[in-house]
């Protein structure tokens, strides 16, 4: 399959450069101390955080930092084909780790010994950029949550099909067999929190894909930026309004 | 001035100011470490070499806690022959989060007669009582007393028929549509 045509445009019409449409909403759940949903394209996640509560196993209780959990799952209907329940499936346990350990090191756990934090993740639409999605999402329900944090977390993936560098994969240039590289990082910092891939690539090719990949992510992180500024602004005014009617 | 601000975004340097509740420092930066609403508390007169301290703090007010002598509104979940348990639902006007559990312990039901109190002549599960907070209490709850006339029970449905009762003393309740006469602790409102 030609994966970037001859004028430079790709399958589903963007450039080599270029991010799919973002979209985000916060406060979703009501039940859940935090939550948010992330859209990067046909790629849709809800994430819900709760806590800092006190941790629910003792014998695993940190005394000078919170511990941070992640459970990470497909829906059944995410996908193209209908997905039966597994037992255990691997690599949603991989993502879940690779989840919570990009966001741990952002939250300044020693503020908040003996507890923990919740992060489940669901993904609604599956479109590639699951993992991505995912950090974007929880990192969202993290602020919304009011859990302390470093800086700004923002994920994003690129891959390389056809002699190119692609940013921000879909599912059907994820099975096109080239490698994918995911990247997050803490954009005020200029810290990788996270750098993941399956495949083998040369230096030159890896250099070219991880700076793609970075800029992705700063893209990612305005537009994460500026929906929490929105939300702070539409929380601060319905208070008002609440105020003003007591 | 009001300004919002995102976590790890820089606020102001260290040398100029003292950082606050919803910040940390980095390096030479104060910054922020909540999405929030940012503002700067100035240097009291009396102290001296203070420099105004950062805050950031989220829009929404936080989740209320209970403490001794805050009048709650809370429903009784159990009895036991000693203690009552309730689960306190709003501290003042403020409905709480999280849900936190209180005690009403036999000799606080009220301020007479302590000796001769029966739980369920007083409480029965179900049963929306106003309490103050007397203590922290125990590990696992809050201290509760209804021993004042303006405490007790301010919502109980009759056994009967289900639906809510009318107060007759501080002593009765009454079920409206089975007349039948129902022991509480009731509260003057």
């Amino acid at each position: 399959m030609e994966y970037v045509n001859t004028v430079g445009l790709r399958l589903d019409g963007r450039r080599p450069n270029e991010i799919r449409q973002l979209r985000a909403e916060m406060s979703t759940l009501a039940s859940a101390d935090g939550s948010a949903t992330f859209e990067m394209g046909n790629t849709k996640v809800l994430a819900a955080v709760y806590g800092p509560r006190e941790a629910s196993n003792r014998a695993q209780t940190d005394t000078s930092k919170a511990t941070v959990r992640c459970e990470y799952s497909m829906a059944a209907f995410s996908s193209g084909e209908r997905r039966r329940r597994g037992k255990s499936d691997r690599r949603a346990t991989e993502t879940s780790l690779a989840i919570a350990n990009t966001l741990e090191q952002n939250i300044l756990t020693e503020l908040l010994p003996r507890t923990q934090i919740d992060i489940y993740v669901q993904v609604l639409q599956a479109d590639g950029g699951m993992r991505c999605a995912a950090i974007n999402a929880a990192f969202l329900a993290l602020a919304d949550a009011g859990v302390p944090m470093r800086d700004s977390v923002a994920a994003c993936a690129a891959g390389y099909l056809d002699g190119t560098a692609l940013l921000d994969l879909n599912y059907t240039e994820d099975g096109g067999g080239g490698p994918e590289v995911a990247v997050a990082l803490q954009t005020g910092l200029h810290q990788v929190l996270m750098l993941q891939t399956d495949s083998k690539l040369s230096m030159e090719v890896f250099e070219e894909v991880v700076e793609l990949a970075s800029n992705g992510c700063r893209a990612v992180a305005e537009f994460l930026r500026t929906t929490l500024l929105a939300h702070v602004g539409r929380l601060s005014l319905a208070t008002s309004i609440a105020k003003s009617e007591a | 001035m009001t300004e919002t601000c995102t976590p790890g975004q820089r606020l102001g340097l260290v040398t100029e100011f003292e950082p606050g509740a919803g910040t940390y420092v980095a390096g030479s930066f104060v910054c922020a470490s909540l999405v929030g609403i940012q503002r700067t508390v100035p240097v009291e007169e009396t102290a001296d070499k203070r420099l105004p301290r950062l805050e950031v703090s989220r829009s929404t007010r936080p989740d209320p806690v209970p403490s001794p002598g805050d009048v709650v509104t809370a429903r009784i979940t159990r009895l036991t022959p000693r203690l009552a348990l309730a689960d306190i639902l709003c501290v003042g006007e403020h409905p709480c989060a999280q849900r936190y559990s209180g005690v009403v312990r036999i000799q606080d039901v009220r301020a007479t007669e302590i000796d001769s109190v029966r739980l369920p002549a007083a409480f029965r599960p179900g049963d929306l009582i106003r309490a103050e907070v007397l203590s922290l209490g125990d590990a696992r709850s809050y201290f509760l007393t209804t021993a004042k006339n303006e405490l007790g029970v301010v919502y109980a449905k009759s056994i009967a028929a289900g639906v809510p009762m009318v107060p007759l003393s501080w002593q009765e309740m009454q079920c409206p549509t089975t007349q039948s006469v129902e022991s509480r602790k009731v509260a003057r409102v």
